[in-house]
Formats: structure tokens, sequence, C-alpha cells
């Protein structure tokens, strides 16, 4: 390197990056361990298996590039995906959702960095549409059987027992998908990513509070989301780098909107993939935001009236994709939504991304 | 704004030292805009002080030597030319001129300045003489520069410190020909201390100045980053403060115009940190300008090795790369590093944001690769407001050729 600067920060690669979003899961692996055990193994196991060899084999193919198996995000997404999985998934569908993860998700937008849409959640997606009935299926969920720990009373001398319940709760219980089993190993890991400064805090600061607030006014009436569910969402998927935007304003916007999302889907009865859709939903726009959100450059003045007609019709925009998205689901025609993105997606490596591998952005 | 590590606390108490000498000398012909021509010739016998080369038109400068002695030859190599002066160690002066700065009108001033060859010591090289040239525009702030925010480099510290009755006389003399309101010295808060003996010092004196501690951030010491720290103002780059009442100097730029008004000594010798974490020893010198990187790192028990370490002519930041052992210390550099080499690996850009986060100016790096090709792009995105700091390129995780992008982006910017 001959031009400056001449020094880098220690600690400070995209694989270093990767790392810390491995370090910041192991909390909530371990809970996931400690509950599920081999079933939990086994599905680590099979998806980072798929997804390092999709890596390999596809990154070989289509990039001329097989060395990003070692850039760590292949890893990331896999174990993302699997915290997403309910614990007696076939493991076939786990090693098709990683599969597609990786290939759909990441390398055939030109690799690494490139990709608009959370490759994990796309993963996810993806073996709800080719797996559906396996992946709706009750028995998915029946692990009761399985669960090696089952102990859930932390606080039986300390507290009443509602308040037992609920402490012990939020630091183990052994229903909903495997990443959600501590809600304490989540805030963990998040607040270890926030200390490392891998996520920016504007995401999940808007997302939650506008959250918080929405379920306020909306009063008392009981709706059905899983707070660890929405949280695992909020700092792991959410602040997803490539899927999110790059300028601050920007990232306040993006976590507010995925908030708004998350509880117009939750209220409008979307059962289990409220948070997915949300997320997918505003990666879609994140660019456009960025765009829409860039900073005032030194010495300019902003102008506030453009400025707020070009907040205005993107809100817009994307309420109306939001209930797009809200309507495809209620009429179960979200798999076209995935056929469709995989016809055009491969359409535009072919003439688009492939042309421009060697750029780095 | 980012905050970066570096053995600045190594160097920063370490008093100025005399560097002995060399006996070659190398002085660039390059100028703030294009080449200086030479006044002298190939094997004649010059003066300490003589005036050796200079350019004319808008940004004229001066290059004056540094010490008697023969001139060896004038070398090009490339765009590059350079006089190669040999030491005869006689230290012949020519007659220095006695000024009397009472009776210097403003106008003679910026003459002076020019005659003297006074650069931008801060490391733009901008001929000081422009910044004088206000044109009518009445002066209200006279803001002098001390924030070094390059990581590793003391010497605008040390220099604040040794040479504060000079400094704070000279500013007290800018103010009287500009008629400016008030004095302001810039320092970082880690320089606490040096302000705490400026503001006593200046009482002293009587000579009322304003101290204003900024942020241990890079690139604070930006000639905008720290105007808007002093007034508010933030200016868009190209603006002339002068319109807005407003004038900067380093204060390396304003112990060379002590030394021209005082002194009457030309634009010869600056302070040089010689520091990096690949150094045996550091220190803060005073070094005559076209002294080689060779004879320094040798005088200061260091090793010139561009193959296995970094040698680093001004700051970690925004320096240049040295590879031969004859380039040499000019009016713009503050440090001389040895760093430890950068084995990078790039990845693709994961539009982590954090160049965008840390840009002074407010800027998108990352659309600059993105839209390397575009002019239209690059313009939309305001690459003509990028100052080069290269803060961006310091945070990037995948090591994204930003400068490159940068650098080629502006030349094609460029009329």
């Amino acid at each position: 390197m001959s031009l400056h600067p001449h020094i880098k920060p220690r600690f400070n690669g995209t694989q270093c990056v990767m790392l810390d979003v491995i370090i910041a899961l192991v909390p909530v692996l371990f809970v996931a361990c400690l509950a599920y055990g081999w079933l939990l193994l086994l599905q680590v196991g099979i998806a980072l298996l798929s997804a390092v060899f999709t890596e390999w084999i596809f990154g070989r193919l289509l990039l001329r590039n097989w060395k990003s198996i070692f850039d760590g995000s292949a890893v990331v997404t896999a174990l993302l995906l699997v915290c997403t999985l309910a614990p007696l998934t076939p493991w076939y569908v786990v090693a098709f959702g990683s599969f597609s993860a990786i290939l759909f998700g990441k390398i055939i937008w030109g690799g690494l960095g490139k990709n608009r849409f959370n490759p994990a959640l796309l993963g996810r997606e993806f073996m709800s549409v080719f797996f559906a009935s396996a992946m709706t299926s009750p028995d998915i969920w029946k692990a009761n059987e399985w669960i090696v720990f089952k102990s859930s009373s932390f606080f039986s001398e300390l507290v009443t027992d509602y308040g037992n319940n609920y402490l012990s709760g939020l630091l183990y219980k052994t229903s909903g998908a495997m990443g959600e089993c501590s809600i304490a190993a989540i805030l963990l890991g998040g607040l270890y990513l926030l200390f490392r400064n891998r996520i920016s805090w504007h995401v999940p600061f808007a997302l939650l509070t506008i959250f918080t607030v929405l379920l306020w006014v909306n009063g008392s009436d009981n709706l059905p989301f899983s707070i660890a569910g929405v949280l695992f969402g909020t700092l792991f998927m959410a602040t997803d780098m490539p899927s999110s935007p790059t300028t601050a304003y920007g990232k306040y916007y993006y976590g507010t909107m995925i908030g708004v999302c998350v509880f117009l889907f939750i209220k409008g009865g979307v059962r289990f993939e409220y948070m997915s859709y949300a997320i997918l939903l505003l990666n879609g726009f994140s660019e456009n935001i960025s765009q829409v959100f860039t900073p005032t450059v030194w010495g300019e003045t902003l102008d506030w009236k453009k400025k707020t007609e070009a907040v205005l019709l993107l809100t817009l925009k994307i309420l109306t994709v939001a209930a797009a998205v809200f309507s495809l689901h209620w009429h179960e025609l979200t798999a076209y939504v995935v056929y469709i993105y995989i016809v055009y997606i491969t359409l535009k490596f072919s003439f688009s991304f492939s042309k421009s591998l060697d750029n780095y952005v | 704004m980012l905050f970066i590590p570096s053995l600045k606390h190594k160097t920063k108490r370490e008093p100025i030292q005399k560097l002995p000498d060399p006996k070659d000398f190398h002085l660039s012909l390059k100028a703030y805009r294009g080449t200086m021509q030479p006044l002298v010739h190939v094997g004649e016998k010059v003066l300490q002080y003589q005036t050796i080369a200079m350019n004319t038109g808008f940004a004229a400068s001066q290059l004056h030597a540094p010490v008697s002695g023969i001139i060896k030859a004038i070398i090009t190599e490339g765009n590059h030319s350079s006089i190669h002066l040999e030491n005869d160690f006689e230290y012949q002066q020519i007659p220095l001129k006695s000024i009397q700065p009472n009776n210097l009108s403003l106008a003679d001033f910026t003459d002076l300045l020019q005659e003297y060859g006074i650069e931008g010591a801060g490391g733009s090289r901008f001929p000081t003489q422009l910044k004088y040239k206000i044109q009518g525009s009445s002066i209200e702030t006279l803001i002098f520069n001390g924030v070094e925010c390059e990581p590793y480099l003391s010497a605008d510290a040390i220099l604040m410190k040794e040479q504060s009755a000079a400094l704070l006389k000279t500013a007290k003399l800018i103010q009287d020909l500009t008629k400016a309101k008030q004095i302001v010295f810039v320092l970082e808060k880690q320089n606490k201390d040096v302000a705490q003996w400026l503001k006593t010092l200046s009482a002293k004196l009587h000579i009322s100045i304003e101290i204003k501690l900024v942020a241990d951030k890079y690139p604070q010491g930006g000639e905008l980053q720290v105007i808007k720290a002093v007034t508010g103002l933030a200016l868009k780059k190209g603006t002339i403060p002068a319109k807005h009442g407003i004038l900067v100097n380093n204060v390396g730029t304003l112990w060379a115009i002590y030394k021209a008004v005082f002194d009457g000594i030309p634009y010869t010798e600056r302070i040089v940190t010689v520091s990096g974490n690949k150094t045996m020893t550091q220190g803060n010198y005073l070094v005559k300008i076209g002294t080689p990187v060779s004879h320094i790192l040798h005088e200061t028990q260091n090793q010139f090795e561009p193959q296995k370490q970094s040698v680093i002519l001004g700051g970690a930041m925004m320096g240049k790369l040295v590879s031969s052992p004859q380039e040499a210390v000019h009016k713009g550099s503050g440090g001389l590093l040895l760093l430890k080499k950068q084995n990078s690996k790039t990845f693709n850009c994961i539009k982590c944001g954090d160049c965008a986060s840390v840009c002074p100016q407010h800027l998108m790096p990352l659309e600059f690769v993105r839209h390397q090709q575009s002019k239209a792009e690059l313009t939309h995105f305001h690459l003509q407001d990028c100052i080069a700091c290269g803060a961006c390129a310091y945070v990037c995780p995948s090591e994204v050729p930003l400068m490159e992008s940068i650098f080629n982006g502006l030349k094609s910017l460029s009329p």
C-alpha cells in the first residue's frame, strides 16, 4: 500500500467483524445447546457444512474465487439461520435452507457485501416455500422429549411464583425457535456487538422504541408475538451490515420502519413470520433509504422541504409494499414472490452482477 | 471523526534537539502548484539563505539554500526535480536584511512572506502570502492552528511550548497588521498544559489571546474543522476564510514568519518529529529543509530499511511513503515515521457505513468506489468536497481501495 493512511486500527478486518458476530452468538447457541443438546449441534453441523460447501462450489463457479469461505460470512449466515429454526426441522431442509441462503442470498448478488437481503432470512423463506409441509407441520416444534435441561425456575426462593416465572422466562425457556431460548443470552450477544461497534445502536434503538410505543398505544389486548424473536431479529438480523443502510439517519429510519412493519404484521395476524417479512421488506429499501438520508455535506444547508417530501414518498412506498406483502401472505401467495425473485436474480446475475465482480462495492 | 491511538505521548515532552547538518542536501523543486525554476547552475557556490529557486504567478514560492556550499547537480526523475547541494560547513551567509516589524504595512508583509518562502507548515504548503491578500475583507478572528491531529506527531505541541514567546509576539504583530479583533490559539485537549502555559505567558506579555481546546480526534486539525470549532461556521471546501473575517495559520507557519520578520531568516528549517512503532528512539528535532531522511534516521540511531518497514514523511494518516534515501524534509513535513508494514487483505465492501460516519466532511466515501467511472455520480456525491484526510480508509474493515478511488476521482473531476 503506497497511499495514505499508513496505519490501521487493530482487530478491524472483515474477518474480525465476522468473528465478533460468531462470538456474540455463542451465548445464544450455548443456551440452545442446553435445551436441545444434540438436536442443535446436528443442525449447526449440517447448516455449516452446507453453507461452506455451497460457498466453495459456487464461489468457484460464479465468482472465480473460492477463498471467500475463509471470510467467515458463510459461518455467520449458517449460525443465524439455525437460530431461526424449529428444533425438529428435518436435516435436508436445513441443508437446503443453508444452501439457498448462501447461493441465492449472497453469491448470486456478486458475493460478500453485495447482497441486498439478509441471507439467513432469505434462506428461511426458501425453506418455507419449497418445503411448505415440513416447515408448517406442528411436529417440528414438538421437541419436549429431547429437551436436555428442563428446569426453568431459577428464582423460586427469591420471589413470588409470578415473579419467578417471569424472571426465569427471561433467562431460559424451551418454546420458540432455537435461538430464542434465552432473552438474556440474546441481549448479552447484542451488547457485545454494540460494545465492539459491530452493529450501530441506531437500528435497535429506533426499532425497539417505535415498537414499544406502538404496543403501548395499541393498549391492553395481548398481541401474539415472541419477545425473544423480536429481540433476536432486532439485534442480529436487522443490524446485518450489507442489507441495512449506510448512513446514521438512514439507520434510524430503517429501524423505525421495521418496527412499524413488525407491529402492523403482528396486528394483522401474521403468526410467525412478522419479523422476517418486516426485515426483508426494509432490506429491499435499504439502498433507497441511504440515498434519501444522505448526510448534509459540510458547509451546505439542508433543503428541508425537499427532504421531507422525499421521506414522505419513501414511507408511502414502504407502507404500500407492506400492504402488498400482507395481502400476499393472507392469500398464501408469498411463494410466487420467491419464484419471481429467483428468476429476476438469476437474470440480473447473468447480465449485470457477473460483469462487475471486480468492483469492491 | 475518530480517535487514533499512537505514541504521541512519548515525544510530546521531548525537548527540541538540533539535528547535525548533513553533507548533502536534496531540495525538492516541487511547489504548491507546479515546479520551481532553479536560479543556480551546477558547480555554483551558494551562500546560506540565498534564493536558489522560485516560481512566479498566482501561487508564487521561493526556495532558499539552508547552508552555504556547492550545487552538485540538478536532478530530474520523472516529473520530480531537486537540487543537490553539498554543504561546505562554512555557513557563509548572505547579508541579512534588518526588518523593522513595527513599520511594516500589510502589503510589505505579504511581499516579505513571499520573499522569505513562507508556506503552510501544516502539510498543505499553501503559499502563506496568499492568505494575507485579503483585498479589503475585514478580519475578525485570527486563528493559530496548533491542532496536530496526526497521530505520532508532536512537532507543533513542542514548538508552542518552547517558542511560545516568539509565537505570541508574531501573533500580535499579525493582529496589528490585519486589525483583527481577536487572536485564538486552538489546541487539543491532550495539550492542556501547553495551553495553560500560553495563557500565562500571554498575560505576562500583555498580549490578549483566546485559547480554544478541541477534542483529540482526527482530523480535527483540518482548516475547515478548526474554523467550525472556533467560530461555529461550517465553511464549504474552497471558500476563502478571509471573506468570512477569518484567517487561519498553522503554528509552524507562524514560527517561520517569526524567523523571517524578526531574524530576517527565510524558511529553511522546521521542527520534525521522529517517531513510529518501529523506531529505536523518538524525539523532536530542528531540521533544515532539504535534509535527506536517511541522514535523519542515521543521526537518531534508526535504520532506513524501506523493505522492512514503512518510512513515512509527514504524518501516519496523510504522509507520503518514502522509497529513496535521498528524499528530503520539505516545508510541510512535520514528521518522519517508521511504521510497521501493513499486510492488508481486501474484501468487498460490507456496507458497514463506518466510512460515512467518520467522514469530517459528511460524505459517503463508499459511493466514490461504487461510482468511480461516472463523473456525474462523483459530483452528485460531492467528491469535490473531500479533503483526502484518509479517515475513511483508516476505519474500513474491508480495506476497500478508498483513497485510490478518491484520488482518481479527484483527478478526473479537476479541469
